[in-house]
């Protein structure tokens, strides 16, 4: 009986170091990259909302060509600007459609956000799950939960 | 071959076992792999600052390039590059340089260098790992196919050294065994020492004694004092070689104190030298001046039987002691008891130094004993060797006579000088 519990629980450990631990290291991989994109469309909103209310029509940049070494760039005209959709493409928007681009954008990322919450949590469940069976195979106390107080 | 049965085999395996070395190996080449990364990094730095150069020298051309300025990471302006010749580089550290164009390529230029140095340090050191990882593959893979090490030991034949070795030892242990010792090369140096010693002695004491007794005397005195120092240090020796000495002294003074009164120093000399027998060379040198001495104005049966020891000593002491014996006592049939005197301690001296053989000293006692022969009546067997008290015990009536008298005979004709 023993042998049986210990392949047992052998194999569990194993499952778990091997598939639901790297799984849980790639969704969160995942999700830190959206929340990046979502950090980058919310800093550009709040820059052409600026824009917008200082009514700037013409910009002065420093713009750099590599290796931190600046060039002083011009913008004559700032009504338009092109903004990254994806998949390699650029479209000429004005300020305001801008703007409504970036926030449907940044709706979109919300909700990629939570799908990949709820995938890291799932996995965390099933890790938690294994461990209780290697803890029942061990026989080992099962964990209070936190006394609550009461009053 | 010496070596043959006597080396060792170890199989390759357990010295470096195969698996840690594959480990060793894989670790290895673990960091090499990290190493090649950082080298590719770089590799793209250098490639980045060349295309760079490039574009600032080419960027002066024009006065105004039309461009897309970035707005942020997901967004462009249309716009121009204005002001074509100046550049804005970062010098590190939050300082920035407003350069134009042939400067900033310098500054590039000198980055690149830098970087470069970087990369040839860092494909060193990749050079380095990959040399050792392949030592350890090599490892494993001759360990497991089975290589086995042998190691045998190089075995110098030395007998001659292995006899010094355990002669002295013998000697020290045996003490009075008066075991057959080869004379090592070492107490060959030291005969050779004490026997010239013996020489500038005996002539010393030929020609005191011609010149007055009592100058002996006086000198006996301060050997007397020479030997009552040397008599503490007796007690590092070995007390065994002393013991017995001292008892074959001992035996001797007894049968000295039949002898007239002039031996009674040269039974006390005789304790003393027989302790001082055991000695330091150099002691014995002094002993043996004394010693001749001694032996000189003892009896010539007294004298004598100590010899032990060396062969050596023997053939140029019995002539030295003849020598001696002669100048001191010309009454004696002393020559030859003189020689055996003088045998017994040259061998004295040289028991003190070493601890030879006792074939050799009963060599040399041998070679006394026919000049003892008008002696016979003491000596009897002269036997011998201080180590050999049990041999001589039973001779020591006659050979400890000879014995207490031989050993001091120089000193002792001195000393009793005085003492009269």
């Amino acid at each position: 009986m023993d042998r049986l519990r210990q392949e047992k629980i052998l194999k569990f450990e194993e499952f778990v170091d091997q598939r639901l631990k790297p799984d849980l290291v790639r969704a969160i991989a995942e999700r830190d990259k959206v929340f990046e994109q979502q950090k980058i469309f919310s800093d550009l909103r709040r820059n052409i909302e600026n824009l917008e209310k200082s009514s700037v029509t013409s910009l002065k940049t420093l713009v750099n060509i590599g290796s931190e070494v600046y060039l002083q760039a011009e913008v004559p005209d700032t009504q338009h600007i092109f903004v990254d959709i994806g998949l390699g493409f650029h479209v000429e928007f004005t300020w305001s459609e801008a703007l409504n681009y970036i926030t449907q954008r940044e709706e979109r990322l919300k909700r990629q956000l939570e799908e990949y919450t709820q995938l890291i949590a799932s996995i965390k469940a099933q890790i938690k799950l294994v461990y209780e069976g290697i803890r029942e195979l061990l026989q080992l106390p099962a964990e209070k939960p936190f006394p609550e107080r009461t009053f | 071959m010496d070596g043959m049965g006597k080396g060792t085999v170890t199989p390759l395996a357990s010295l470096f076992p195969v698996e840690e070395s594959q480990k060793a190996a894989k670790r290895v080449q673990d960091t090499i792999a990290e190493k090649e990364k950082e080298l590719d990094h770089l590799r793209v730095f250098i490639a980045d600052n060349n295309n760079l150069i490039n574009l600032v020298q080419k960027l002066p051309e024009e006065l105004h390039h039309d461009i897309m300025v970035p707005f942020g990471k997901a967004a462009f302006f249309p716009g121009r590059l204005i002001h074509t010749n100046e550049f804005l580089v970062l010098l590190g550290e939050g300082y920035y340089a407003d350069r134009t164009s042939k400067q900033t390529i310098e500054v590039l230029r000198r980055r690149g260098k830098s970087l470069e140095s970087q990369v040839n340090s860092l494909e060193a050191i990749i050079k380095d790992h990959k040399a050792e990882a392949s030592f350890f593959i090599a490892t494993a893979s001759e360990a497991a196919g089975g290589l086995v090490e042998i190691r045998e030991d190089y075995v110098e034949e030395n007998p001659s050294k292995q006899d010094l070795k355990s002669g002295p030892l013998k000697q020290d242990v045996s003490g009075l065994a008066g075991a057959e010792r080869e004379t090592t090369s070492v107490d060959d140096k030291e005969f050779a020492r004490m026997m010239a010693r013996l020489d500038e002695l005996e002539e010393e004491e030929r020609a005191a004694e011609r010149g007055n007794l009592d100058d002996e005397n006086e000198g006996a005195i301060s050997d007397f004092d020479e030997i009552s120092y040397q008599r503490p240090s007796d007690n590092n020796l070995q007390n065994s070689e002393d013991i017995q000495r001292r008892m074959a002294l001992k035996q001797t003074n007894d049968i000295a104190t039949k002898f007239p009164k002039e031996h009674k120093y040269q039974d006390d000399m005789a304790d003393h030298f027989g302790s001082l027998a055991l000695q330091s060379q150099v002691r014995e040198l002094s002993e043996g001046k004394t010693m001749a001495k001694n032996l000189k104005n003892s009896d010539a049966s007294e004298m004598s039987t100590i010899y032990p020891e060396e062969k050596i000593v023997h053939a140029t002491n019995t002539s030295k002691a003849e020598v001696q014996y002669q100048a001191s006592r010309p009454s004696d049939d002393s020559q030859k008891a003189s020689t055996s005197s003088t045998v017994g301690h040259a061998d004295h001296t040289q028991r003190n130094s070493r601890k030879e053989d006792s074939t050799s000293s009963q060599v040399g006692c041998q070679t006394s004993e026919p000049s003892f022969d008008s002696r016979r009546a003491f000596t009897g067997s002269i036997i011998e060797h201080a180590e050999n008290l049990p041999k001589t015990s039973g001779e020591q009536n006659s050979s400890s006579s000879l014995v207490s008298g031989s050993q001091p005979s120089k000193p002792v004709s001195r000393f009793k000088m005085q003492r009269r």
